[in-house]
């Protein structure tokens, strides 16, 4: 169920890549995009009845049934990564405004 | 001497380098001469990183493959570097980080790493694309950039769903020995391919090329078009020959994707009037041919191609987009005569420009004759026609550019080029003669430069 | 009629990855992923025979209780080191394309926050200066660490930058701090790569299981990255809500 959700999630994000003509909409598309891609790598790893790995004084063994740990971890490194890509478009849509103080991609004539 | 001080000591002087501006072009020169150095110092084999054990930690790569790409591209580096530091010495930090982003994603062995690297090095090009000063540009690259890194985690997640892990070797291993139908392989194939290819300027995924390197400058263009592809180009080799594995419908699509982006690359350079548009279609279909030749397993002939036409195209950005900033337009017209006055410069552009059609006496008509002669073993004729065919019409409209650019227009064009830029364009001139005729050096290495494969046999059944 | 074309593409494409991945043996259905087939069972077990037991088990292979720590930080600390310079690359490319004035000033804005605001949130901003102090250090313990501590740290820059429009930090103090704990991060390295003969190798002891003292460089190496998210993101803020000085 979760999957499809993730995988719904892209598919909107796509859309929005696809048919947005506002740099603004566009940056929050593939942010959606990101975030429907991070719960699908985190839905890889889930074990029905399984328990977060963290080794506590009530879960003190190894022994017990954990979730995957894998893509908890990778998921912590894209969501970063997204985050960096994020501020660095809106630094390029802020001098986007400042030079041709309009944010919509028809109007903009670079070539 | 360990494989990952080539990426770790740029690191740390990128760290460093933002506490003091002054000092910060001055690391960058030394930082990437000494990563020159270090190469040839270095071991071969596996280097572990943290010390634990090969599928659970992560390791780096260093065969005879890794060593030729690694000097090749922090070669070039240095070279472009040191033309451009004078101008843009902010850029110093930016360049520093690229520098350990490339080699990271020449080393590695690891697939999630191979991500890591990919956006490093990805968002050091954005930035340095910044300098163009055409802020949308640089938006649409971000925008196509970050979505082909999706696709590219994407496939690879559902490739350790399947096997369980996420190292290159093991991973190849695993995909040998197991009993998977191969139509559940082709949707993870297809993304990771699609996903690089955004990158390495396969069609159709290149919308972002042209309002790039149309605009560049002289720390642009080159980076761009020479450092980045060669590198993307040495991954896509590398992951080409070990992990995808391409048969049947997947190769069909992925060659007719690849000989339409030859063809239609060739026909756009054909059509335009601007010089940066011609270089830069014309690297688009050299692109496809790498990546083609790759897939049929031609792997030395494919190196062999990247170094001719990094060196070359380097020499024909360096001086279109030099004579560009003086005369502010690049079209053809304007660029009338520009080599009447500069005899040297104009040599060396004309035997980049013959060495990238194939002509005899230069390296590229060794390389060209033998991977055609290559393919034609293979039983691939329509994909060799198709190439020839497409030669025909990059050296039409070469020659038309040269023809226009030797000969006196109407205007006055006056471009003056420093001794550094001359000297360059000599020693680059020089390589590809000498190696276009004395031919024996290039016969000392073959297609087992990758040695993938051979490690894993050592680790699994030795 | 392009949204219809693309609308109709990406509903195709979407149910096309549906299908690839129902009809896939190897791609094990939600919840059924079975983690002995994966290397996770070696991060769980942390490669030894006997179970790890909270508060007994001494200098295991990997220090950390928290499981995931001791992947992002010790197994494959060489992404996190990459995912450190994408961050830093992102901040200095925006204070390059944002704060490359020689005089700065704050955003003229048209909301003008109260007196009250400006004094509570001076009230807060200690307490969740704290939380992210606290998360940071618990990282190998508890959910948390360096990256979630740093960010938390920076909000509490954005609440006093939001609170108050005239509030304005020392920003070539943050530039020193995250130049410093990104070097020092590298040289830790370095330093495994010379005493352990492995780069990034744990070269400190790893103590028990669950101590707050316990597993080697994990807790300097968090607290590392927690300063240096921290002070990036702070400088992020700053670069967009200043503009250059008007006379």
């Amino acid at each position: 169920m979760i999957q499809y959700a993730a995988i719904l999630l892209m598919m909107i994000g796509l859309y929005g890549l696809l048919t947005n003509r506002n740099v603004v909409k566009i940056i929050v598309s593939l942010n959606i995009l990101e975030i429907g891609l991070n719960i699908f790598i985190i839905s890889i790893g889930f074990v029905y009845d399984g328990i977060a790995p963290i080794i506590t004084s009530t879960n003190n063994s190894s022994a017990l049934v954990f979730v995957d740990p894998l893509p908890q971890a990778l998921v912590l490194t894209a969501i970063v990564i997204g985050v960096g890509t994020t501020a660095l478009g809106l630094a390029i849509v802020k001098s986007i405004y400042a030079k041709y103080k309009t944010l919509e991609i028809d109007e903009v004539e670079e070539n | 001497m360990s494989a990952v001080l080539l990426i770790a000591i740029p690191l740390l002087a990128a760290f460093l380098s933002i506490l003091s501006k002054k000092l910060a072009p001055v690391l960058l020169l030394l930082v990437a001469a000494a990563n020159i150095i270090l190469i040839f110092f270095v071991p071969s084999g596996i280097v572990v990183i943290g010390g634990f054990d090969l599928p659970y930690g992560i390791n780096l790569f260093f065969d005879t493959y890794a060593k030729i790409s690694l000097i090749v591209v922090n070669a070039l580096f240095l070279v472009v570097s040191l033309l451009n530091i004078s101008e843009h010495k902010k850029m110093s930090s930016i360049l520093l980080v690229s520098l350990a982003g490339l080699n990271g994603l020449l080393l590695t062995g690891d697939l999630f790493n191979l991500f890591v690297f990919l956006e490093v090095a990805g968002i050091a090009a954005y930035l340095i694309t910044t300098t163009n000063k055409k802020p949308l540009s640089t938006f649409n690259y971000l925008v196509i950039g970050s979505v082909g890194s999706i696709l590219y985690l994407f496939g690879l997640m559902i490739l350790y769903g399947m096997f369980g892990t996420l190292n290159l070797m093991d991973m190849v291993y695993s995909i040998q020995n197991s009993s998977v139908a191969y139509s559940s392989l082709l949707l993870p194939f297809f993304f990771m391919f699609v996903g690089l290819g955004v990158e390495a300027k396969l069609l159709p995924f290149n919308a972002w090329v042209k309002g790039i390197l149309k605009h560049s400058n002289t720390l642009s263009g080159p980076m761009i078009a020479s450092v980045y592809a060669a590198t993307i180009s040495f991954v896509f080799g590398r992951l080409i020959t070990n992990l995808f594995q391409f048969e049947g419908k997947l190769l069909l699509v992925v060659t007719i994707l690849l000989v339409a982006g030859v063809v239609i690359g060739e026909a756009m350079a054909f059509a335009s009037t601007k010089a940066r548009e011609i270089l830069l279609f014309s690297s688009i279909s050299q692109a496809c041919i790498t990546i083609l030749l790759f897939v049929n397993g031609i792997i030395i002939w494919a190196v062999y191609l990247i170094i001719a036409n990094a060196l070359s195209k380097l020499v024909l950005y360096l001086v279109v987009n030099k004579a560009a900033k003086q005369t502010e337009s690049d079209d053809v017209e304007a660029l009338q005569g520009l080599f009447v006055k500069n005899i040297l410069v104009g040599i060396a552009f004309t035997v980049a420009a013959l060495s990238v059609m194939g002509l005899p006496l230069f390296v590229g008509f060794v390389i060209k004759l033998n991977y055609l002669t290559n393919l034609v073993l293979m039983d691939q004729l329509l994909v060799v026609g198709l190439i020839l065919i497409a030669s025909l019409v990059e050296g039409i409209y070469f020659v038309k550019l040269l023809v226009k650019l030797w000969f006196k227009g109407d205007n006055e064009i006056d471009v003056k080029f420093n001794v550094s830029y001359k000297l360059v364009f000599a020693v680059i001139t020089l390589l590809i003669i000498v190696f276009g005729t004395y031919t024996k050096p290039l016969e000392n290495f073959d297609n087992g430069i990758d040695t993938v494969q051979d490690q894993i046999e050592v680790i699994y059944h030795g | 009629m392009k949204k219809l074309l693309a609308f109709i593409a990406v509903i195709g494409l979407g149910v096309l990855i549906i299908l690839a991945l129902d009809t896939n043996y190897q791609f094990p259905a939600f919840g059924y992923a079975y983690l002995p087939d994966r290397v996770s069972e070696h991060y769980i077990t942390k490669g030894s025979d006997v179970d790890i037991i909270f508060g007994q088990t001494l200098n295991p292979e990997s220090g950390p209780a928290n499981i995931v720590t001791s992947i992002v930080v010790d197994y494959r600390s060489f992404d996190t080191l990459g995912e450190v310079t994408v961050l830093f690359i992102s901040a200095l490319g925006v204070s390059l394309l944002l704060g490359s004035a020689v005089t700065q000033k704050r955003l003229e804005l048209e909301f003008k926050p109260n007196f009250m605001l400006r004094v509570g949130s001076r009230a807060l901003f200690g307490i969740i200066i704290m939380t992210g102090v606290y998360v940071t250090l618990h990282g190998h313990l508890t959910p948390g660490g360096g990256f979630p501590g740093g960010t938390m740290i920076a909000s509490a820059m954005l609440l006093l930058y939001l609170a108050d429009d005239q509030f304005r930090a020392k920003i070539k103090s943050f530039k020193v701090l995250e130049g410093v704990a990104g070097s020092f991060y590298v040289i830790i390295g370095l330093v495994g790569l010379v005493v352990g003969t492995y780069f990034l190798s744990n070269f400190l002891d790893n103590g028990v299981v669950g101590d707050l003292l316990s597993s080697g460089i994990i807790p300097i190496v968090y607290i590392l990255i927690g300063l240096k998210v921290g002070s990036e993101i702070s400088g992020i803020i700053d670069n967009f809500l200043t503009e250059e000085e008007t006379k």
